[in-house]
């Protein structure tokens, strides 16, 4: 990690971003107390949900660049047998084929919209898939007291400057990260970073901290694409019923 | 049939909830200084109304916003239990005497076509199939806000409300934005949903339903031809009057009104949990074996 030269190259992609916004378009429009309005449609056009590092095309899955920032997971030497055992039984062994709750951040890069709420109090993500929710409170509450074992979460979040910054904690050890077979234990803890980059495009990252597995954090970056077809709305993919459904008997 | 009833009333009683509806129903103290009785409680409430003025949002919207709870209502059947149900008495999970949520027509009975009775009223949707909410998906409109805790939200920019629910992490988002409807094509389970003020009252106007839910335990339903109208009306700061059209002409002889109360859910640092349930839910597969099966409109289906 280099720390200093991240900074400096988000500096610059935030001033670009900026005198776009000045030149181009109108500023992105407020929420009503003057914080950042994340509000919208959103969905990731990336690889992700494959397989969030570099991977070649097989078949039904298109060939991505990952969205790990340099690509490798510093995974300890068990976890790295355990994700390689993951892969070869994903068939079966992913949660998703299940229709389980996908966890975050992988509800993040589903192949589906989402849309973001804001009010005084909270951030609100409302997913297409799985009928998914976030409450991510942003009223200064703490963290409940743990321990909790939740597939989403607890999510708690503060605004610095233009970015909304939330601690996720209390998860699970049955989500995964992607299709691939990346995983974390019920000790994940996420910050994630939400920052408008001009009206329609959210720049997000995500650092990964898991002692379990992990040797030390990581980071993903990606971006939320504004989704503008002109009636656009969330519909629903419930992954549980749909299965259940092609199962009935009739 | 017995080995299969027990088996559902198992489930229904680890989905919980339900219990407490009921418990909270039978309790005689005033709703929002109204009778405990839905009829009455309806008749009341709009005077109520006439006169009270709700707190405002920043942008001078009725402020509905908070965490709320179904009162009035159980999860047992809209009709009322009078005692002879088949689950009265029950070891398990027993259902409670309750009055009818239904206001309109008079005699507060589903206005069911002929063909529909033995399907809907402790029938065929009863004996012979999974309850849709026992099988993890969302409990549908109105069903959701009858169980556990429920939030409204009105986020900036007035474009939407947002309702969550805690049961089964279900959630809605209400379009007050007057863009077109979605085409008759696409179906969903909680309906494509257009919000509107009128004065003080926040209607909803609900359509593209799967018709995949019920309304209650006793197999009471809809299709996919629904049209759900429903309306919310604050009468003091922590009632709201909450009041249900139901218009389906594939099923019903006419449209028919539903009425109970949300009241505020006061207590310190209150928050909505997680309730996940397909993740952790054991008794499908069980249920499954003893030949019952999933509900996916399978009765009404072609009609």
């Amino acid at each position: 990690m280099r720390p200093g030269f991240t900074s400096v190259l988000m500096a610059v992609l935030l001033l670009l971003g900026a005198t776009r916004v000045a030149a181009q378009a109108p500023a992105p429009p407020r929420a009503s107390d003057t914080r950042p309005n994340l509000q919208g449609i959103w969905q990731v056009l990336n690889t992700a949900a494959w397989d969030i590092q570099d991977h070649s095309a097989r078949l039904g899955v298109p060939a991505g660049q990952g969205v790990v920032v340099g690509n490798e997971i510093p995974y300890l030497p068990a976890a790295l047998a355990k994700k390689r055992q993951n892969f070869e039984t994903r068939a079966t062994a992913d949660p998703e084929t299940k229709g389980f709750l996908p966890g975050v951040p992988r509800i993040m890069y589903m192949p589906f919209p989402f849309q973001i709420f804001q009010t005084r109090d909270e951030v609100v993500m409302v997913f297409e898939y799985d009928r998914g929710v976030r409450n991510i409170y942003t009223n200064g509450t703490p963290h409940p007291r743990g321990p909790l074992n939740w597939w989403m979460g607890d999510s708690r979040g503060r605004w610095e400057g233009n970015t909304l910054v939330v601690d996720v904690v209390y998860f699970t050890d049955e989500t995964w990260l992607d299709r691939a077979g990346n995983f974390h234990s019920e000790a994940l803890h996420l910050v994630e970073r939400y920052t408008p980059a001009g009206p329609d495009h959210i720049n997000y990252e995500v650092t990964v901290e898991d002692p379990n597995v992990f040797a030390r954090p990581w980071t993903m970056r990606m971006v939320f694409y504004r989704r503008k077809e002109p009636n656009v709305r969330v519909l629903e993919y419930d992954p549980g019923r749909l299965m259940d459904e092609a199962n009935a008997s009739r | 049939m017995l080995l299969r009833n027990s088996g559902l009333v198992i489930a229904l009683a680890v989905v919980a909830g339900a219990t407490l509806a009921a418990q909270e129903a039978a309790t005689p103290a005033p709703v929002g200084g109204c009778p405990p009785e839905p009829a009455a409680f309806h008749k009341c409430a709009l005077e109520k109304a006439k006169a009270f003025t709700p707190p405002r949002t920043p942008t001078g919207k009725p402020d509905l916003q908070g965490y709320w709870r179904g009162r009035l209502s159980q999860a047992f059947s809209v009709e009322g239990v009078f005692g002879n149900e088949p689950l009265v008495g029950s070891l398990v999970m027993p259902w409670e005497k309750a009055p009818p949520m239904i206001v309109d027509p008079p005699d507060r009975k589903i206005p069911y076509q002929p063909w529909a009775v033995p399907i809907g009223r402790i029938g065929v949707n009863h004996n012979q199939y999974l309850d849709p909410r026992t099988a993890c998906g969302s409990a549908g409109v109105p069903r959701l806000a009858l169980q556990d805790a429920d939030q409204i939200l009105q986020p900036d920019g007035d474009g939407y409300i947002v309702w969550l629910f805690e049961d089964h992490h279900s959630q809605r988002v209400i379009a007050m934005d007057a863009r077109p409807p979605l085409g008759a094509d696409i179906k969903v389970t909680n309906g494509d949903s257009r919000g509107r003020w009128e004065g003080n009252t926040l209607v909803i106007d609900s359509r593209n339903f799967n018709g995949y839910n019920w309304f209650d335990d006793s197999g009471n339903f809809y299709t996919d031809a629904a049209h759900i109208v429903e309306r919310l009306t604050m009468i003091d700061r922590d009632t709201i009057h909450y009041e249900v059209r139901v218009e389906d002409p594939k099923v019903y002889t006419r449209p028919w009104t539903l009425v109970w109360a949300l009241v505020r859910e006061k207590e310190a640092g209150f928050e909505l949990l997680e309730e996940a349930c397909r993740e952790g839910e054991r008794d499908r597969e069980r249920l499954l074996q003893t030949g019952i099966k999933y509900y996916f409109g399978d009765p009404w289906r072609g009609r």
